[in-house]
């Protein structure tokens, strides 16, 4: 019994070092955002000092707040997600339920075009959005984002669906659904999580993307990525005030990460073990 | 259902590919526009003589290879340790969720500048009260290479820790069960039951981050520039330096195409790896 | 905070409701422009000779980088759209990505950037590749330009010289910077120091302060590479070595021996007197490091100011003086001649091409340059006017008193005296050999390779590079 509990304190141990490895950047974030910009920088640095929450109001109210900026992200990054689900889930189901030969090396094929790196999308992008006069527009980066969730998406779902037993669907079938109805009713419910877990990265890749967002954006179109870099001007990089912007800027993901927590877990599980191993 | 949405994607993806292997085989330099022409091959003859590129090579397969195992292997520890303390669930997965949603350009910045500076930074007066010493992480070549890599890997670890967790939490107890009536040590249940189960889900995971790793970008960027010199720089970023820093575009492009075969490549191995289960 | 949006003749709930909701909505806006002159006095733009609403409707672009001396301009641009009818929109983009954009936007032709902060660096590529509008044709038609209002021959002159070709002009700079010593003076006076004269004296103060148990440090230079980073410093010093950038048969050459003697001055005393941070340092970094009190004395961008004598973010103010570039073992002394300067975007259609050079006039004005300095109604008064005689101008003496001891004077003799159009080869591979060279200095700086090593490898890269490689 004493090497259990011992045992179990190395453990303890271990995982609270881990813990704060993890934690003490984003806390010291925290601190940052809390500081007098000349505190910031003190040497050596000081974890207590006069909290202050004038680097919040800044970013949120001062002349160079970010407000306009975060509503353009949640623009973005709301529509990416929400076309990217719409487009990819009966995609993917699509997908796994033909019969093809060619249907690893197609989705092999598709998953590799979206790793082309970023350096050579940039301007073929720029030139096509030009060209359809789409450029510093929502809808132009929405498009640009898509051409990188949509593959990732399809792909992610696509062994979920394979998971699901073909007899479900001809079961409902037999009991006289249309194809729809089965998908809608019967299957989908099976791959809430999965489809939690997409939603939650394409959502994220979107809102935390800067070098498309800094190139193909402009004066009407830029999400708060790029403002957030903004606050390293050509003079002095306001950190206290980076730093608050940063924390604001990563809320909504954080939100969204908690409410979907349950489902993401549920939907990991189901998939993680089994499902994906079968393709 | 799926043609055309297949077909507009492989047509959105593959116009950039196409574009991108023409240039490659182009001299375009935006300095002499008189001097623009195709060229064949050239561009990759020149890239074999170029030490900047294999060096840039190197560091990215080790700079892939050793933040993707990193991450796995403490991303697994972890949360094989978790699953042993179940009440602290809850604290590790908040604070797990916290690294994946900075913006990566935002995490380098804050390493290079708050962190890591040499007396100045909160890691490099940590190192000093342990007894450590003062280092230059950023500016010295070796520890700017280990630095670049423990970001990384500090900002995604957490992922493969979730994702593992879910998987790990999936398995089923009767397993172990038998296993601990045979009373088989700790360490055999986990290579002979456990790591055989969640194969299926460490490939994916090692897919997700290897792909993420070798187009690294943002981080690096803010966080060295691709210094010092020229040590931190990973292929996708000296692509970039050459695309628009020096202004030659086809010679940008000769790289790019080179790390995405490689990319290409790995995924295929890791492809052939899910098939193999 | 002021509410513009009014004329609801609705219940004052309502009212209140739609405040709030204006407030929330509009606080971007309207608080970005709370600091506008209000319904402003436009005679003295008024009085210059030109139709101002001849491209009434247009709509100018404006890609910036984000610093104070634009915040002031984005502030006063109400009164411009009043003035002219026409419509403005900046775009902020960081500067490290600033110049990607305007040369993909200009060599695509797209022209959805009107005009830009230019860095007179990139001029040469502009110019070789017809990307930007020769501007005398503008400045000598007195339809668009009146001459003796506008007086451009008033901007400083190493400026205006640093936006020209082959005597055309491209650009015109709205603001801009000079390179000048900066110390602590309080320390120099207690160990009875006075400013560097040569680059020898920089090496004596240094080591009289240099104290890193105390956390003090002599000197310190520029590390981070980049053409515009640790190339911004290094060019003054190989001036100061009599160094030149071109051999006597007019190609570049990088590794001469006083560009070697040049090298291993900075990497020397940068490595003996300077932080060890400072090998991957910008200079805010610089600044913010001054500003806590740490460094004894750096050279660099006078704009650093709005940091070091910045009461929120300054240990040290009232502490600081200022002086110019000390001279090279040759006597020389060469400061830099940094400005940004606006071009018009030859890819636009010939109205738009009026209304940017109406919005670019204006921004250079005196009226504006004024407007944006020291009558400005907020906090964060520019102070990088673009021309000599506003320098001189008490007002702006006056709003510059804070800064430090002999900041005026020893900016304008930097500016005046010490400037060196060639200071960098004005070449339209600038970005490329900038890169190469800002590669290799830091290179050198961490030990990485030798200082003739470094520079004859530099010299074949530059080579290939002017070769068309």
């Amino acid at each position: 019994m004493r090497k259990r509990t011992f045992q179990n304190a190395i453990l303890i141990g271990c995982g609270a070092i881990l813990l704060a490895l993890w934690t003490i950047p984003i806390a010291w974030a925290v601190l940052t955002s809390l500081k007098d910009e000349k505190e910031v920088l003190a040497y050596p640095p000081t974890v207590i000092f006069e909290a202050t929450l004038k680097n919040f109001h800044a970013v949120l109210f001062g002349p160079t707040n970010i407000v306009a900026n975060l509503t353009s992200s949640v623009i973005i990054a709301l529509a990416a997600t929400a076309l990217t689900i719409v487009i990819a889930v009966p995609a993917a189901y699509a997908f796994a339920r033909l019969r093809l030969r060619a249907k690893r090396p197609l989705g092999f094929y598709v998953l590799a075009t979206q790793l082309v790196p970023p350096i050579g999308l940039i301007i073929p992008y720029f030139l096509i959005l030009n060209r359809i006069g789409w450029m510093d527009s929502y809808k132009g980066l929405v498009l640009v984002y898509m051409t990188f969730s949509l593959p990732f998406a399809i792909w992610l779902l696509v062994s979920y669906f394979e998971d699901i037993p073909r007899e479900m669907e001809e079961a409902a079938l037999l009991d006289r659904a249309s194809r729809w109805q089965a998908f809608w009713h019967v299957v989908l419910p099976q791959v809430r999580g999965a489809i939690a877990v997409t939603v939650i990265f394409v959502f994220l890749n979107a809102w935390n993307e800067f070098l498309f967002a800094v190139v193909l954006g402009g004066a009407n179109v830029k999400p708060v990525t790029v403002s957030m870099y903004n606050y390293i001007n050509t003079e002095q990089t306001q950190w206290a005030q980076l730093a608050a912007a940063a924390l604001i800027a990563m809320l909504p993901v954080i939100v969204l990460g908690l409410l979907a927590q349950k489902h993401i877990v549920s939907g990991l599980t189901a998939g993680a073990v089994k499902g994906v191993g079968r393709r | 259902m799926v043609a055309p949405g297949v077909l507009a994607l492989a047509a959105t993806t593959t116009f950039p590919l196409l574009y991108l292997v023409w240039q490659s085989l182009q001299n375009i330099n935006l300095a002499m526009p008189g001097m623009d022409r195709y060229v064949g091959l050239e561009n990759y003859v020149r890239m074999w003589d170029d030490a900047r590129f294999w060096a840039a090579l190197g560091f990215t397969i080790v700079y892939a290879a050793s933040t993707v195992l990193l991450q796995l292997v403490l991303g697994l520890g972890m949360a094989l340790l978790i699953l042993r303390i179940p009440r602290a669930q809850w604290a590790f997965r908040i604070a797990a969720i916290l690294p994946i949603v900075i913006a990566p350009v935002v995490a380098g910045l804050f390493w290079r500048s708050l962190m890591l500076t040499p007396d100045f930074g909160v890691v490099d007066f940590a190192s000093k009260a342990l007894g450590l010493g003062s280092h230059n992480w950023l500016g010295d070549p070796a520890l700017a290479r280990v630095s670049v890599i423990a970001i990384h890997t500090w900002q995604w670890t957490p992922f493969v820790f979730l994702y593992m967790l879910a998987a790990l939490a999936a398995l089923p107890s009767e397993l172990y069960e038998a296993a601990r009536i045979d009373r088989a040590s700790a360490w055999r249940r986990f290579v002979h039951i456990t790591l055989p189960l969640i194969r299926p889900a460490i490939v994916v995971v090692v897919i997700l981050r290897m792909t993420v790793a070798l187009s690294a970008f943002a981080a690096i960027y803010a966080a060295t520039g691709g210094g010092p010199g020229t040590a931190t720089e990973i292929l996708n970023l000296y692509a970039y330096r050459v695309s628009f820093a020096e202004l030659s575009l086809g010679y940008g492009a000769s790289a790019a195409v080179v790390l995405l075969a490689m990319t290409m490549a790995v995924a295929a191995v890791l492809f052939g790896l899910r098939r193999s289960s | 905070m002021k509410i513009v949006k009014s004329g609801s003749r609705s219940s004052p709930s309502r009212r209140k409701f739609l405040k709030a909701g204006v407030a929330v909505a509009g606080a971007p806006w309207i608080s970005r422009f709370a600091h506008a002159q209000g319904a402003a006095d436009l005679g003295a733009y008024q009085s210059a000779k030109i139709n101002w609403r001849l491209a009434e409707g247009q709509t100018v672009n404006v890609a910036v980088i984000p610093a104070s001396y634009f915040d002031n301009l984005i502030a006063v641009t109400p009164e411009f759209e009043a003035l002219t009818g026409i419509k403005v929109r900046y775009d902020k983009v960081p500067p490290g990505q600033i110049r990607q954009k305007v040369v993909l936007d200009m060599s695509s032709k797209t022209a959805n950037i009107s005009t830009h902060a230019g860095d007179p660096m990139y001029i040469p590529l502009y110019a070789a590749n017809k990307w930007a509008d020769e501007l005398e044709p503008y400045l000598n038609d007195s339809k668009l330009t009146d001459k003796s209002w506008f007086r451009h021959e008033d901007i400083f002159e190493a400026w205006r010289k640093a936006d020209m070709v082959s005597g055309k002009t491209y650009a015109i700079p709205y603001n801009g910077e000079m390179t000048i010593q900066t110390y602590r003076k309080d320390l120099y006076d207690a160990k009875g120091l006075k400013p560097a004269e040569t680059l020898d004296d920089i090496v004596k103060n240094a080591k009289a302060l240099h104290d890193p148990a105390n956390r003090m440090w002599g000197f310190c230079l520029r590390g981070m590479p980049g053409a515009g980073q640790n190339m911004y410093i290094y060019p003054s010093i190989l001036l100061g070595f009599g160094g030149k950038w071109f051999d006597s048969g007019g190609r570049i050459k990088v590794n001469s021996p006083e560009a070697l003697a040049a090298l291993e001055w900075y990497v020397n005393t940068n490595n003996t007197y300077a932080p060890q941070a400072a090998q991957n340092w910008n200079w805010p970094d610089i600044a913010d490091a001054f500003a806590q009190g740490t460094i004894g004395c750096y050279i660099d961008g006078h704009s650093a100011v709005s940091v070091i004598a910045n009461p929120e973010r300054s240990k040290v103010m009232g502490k600081i003086g200022f002086a110019r570039w000390p001279r090279g073992p040759k006597g020389q002394c060469a400061s830099s001649i940094w400005n940004w300067a606006m071009p018009i975007n030859s890819a636009l259609p010939e109205k738009a091409r009026q209304a940017t050079w109406l919005f670019i006039q204006w921004a250079a004005s005196e009226e504006t340059q004024a407007r944006t300095s020291y009558r400005f109604k907020g906090p964060g008064k520019r102070f990088d006017l673009n021309r000599l005689s506003m320098w001189k101008q008490p007002e702006y003496l006056k709003t510059m008193e804070s800064a430090g001891h002999n900041f005026v004077p020893a900016s304008i003799d930097s500016l005046t005296r010490d400037t060196n159009v060639d200071w960098r080869p004005r070449v339209p591979q600038w970005p490329a050999i900038g890169e190469t060279m800002a590669k290799i200095i830091q290179a050198t700086l961490v030990g990485q390779m030798k200082p003739r090593q470094a520079l004859d490898d530099a010299q074949a890269q530059v080579e290939r590079i002017m070769k068309g490689g």
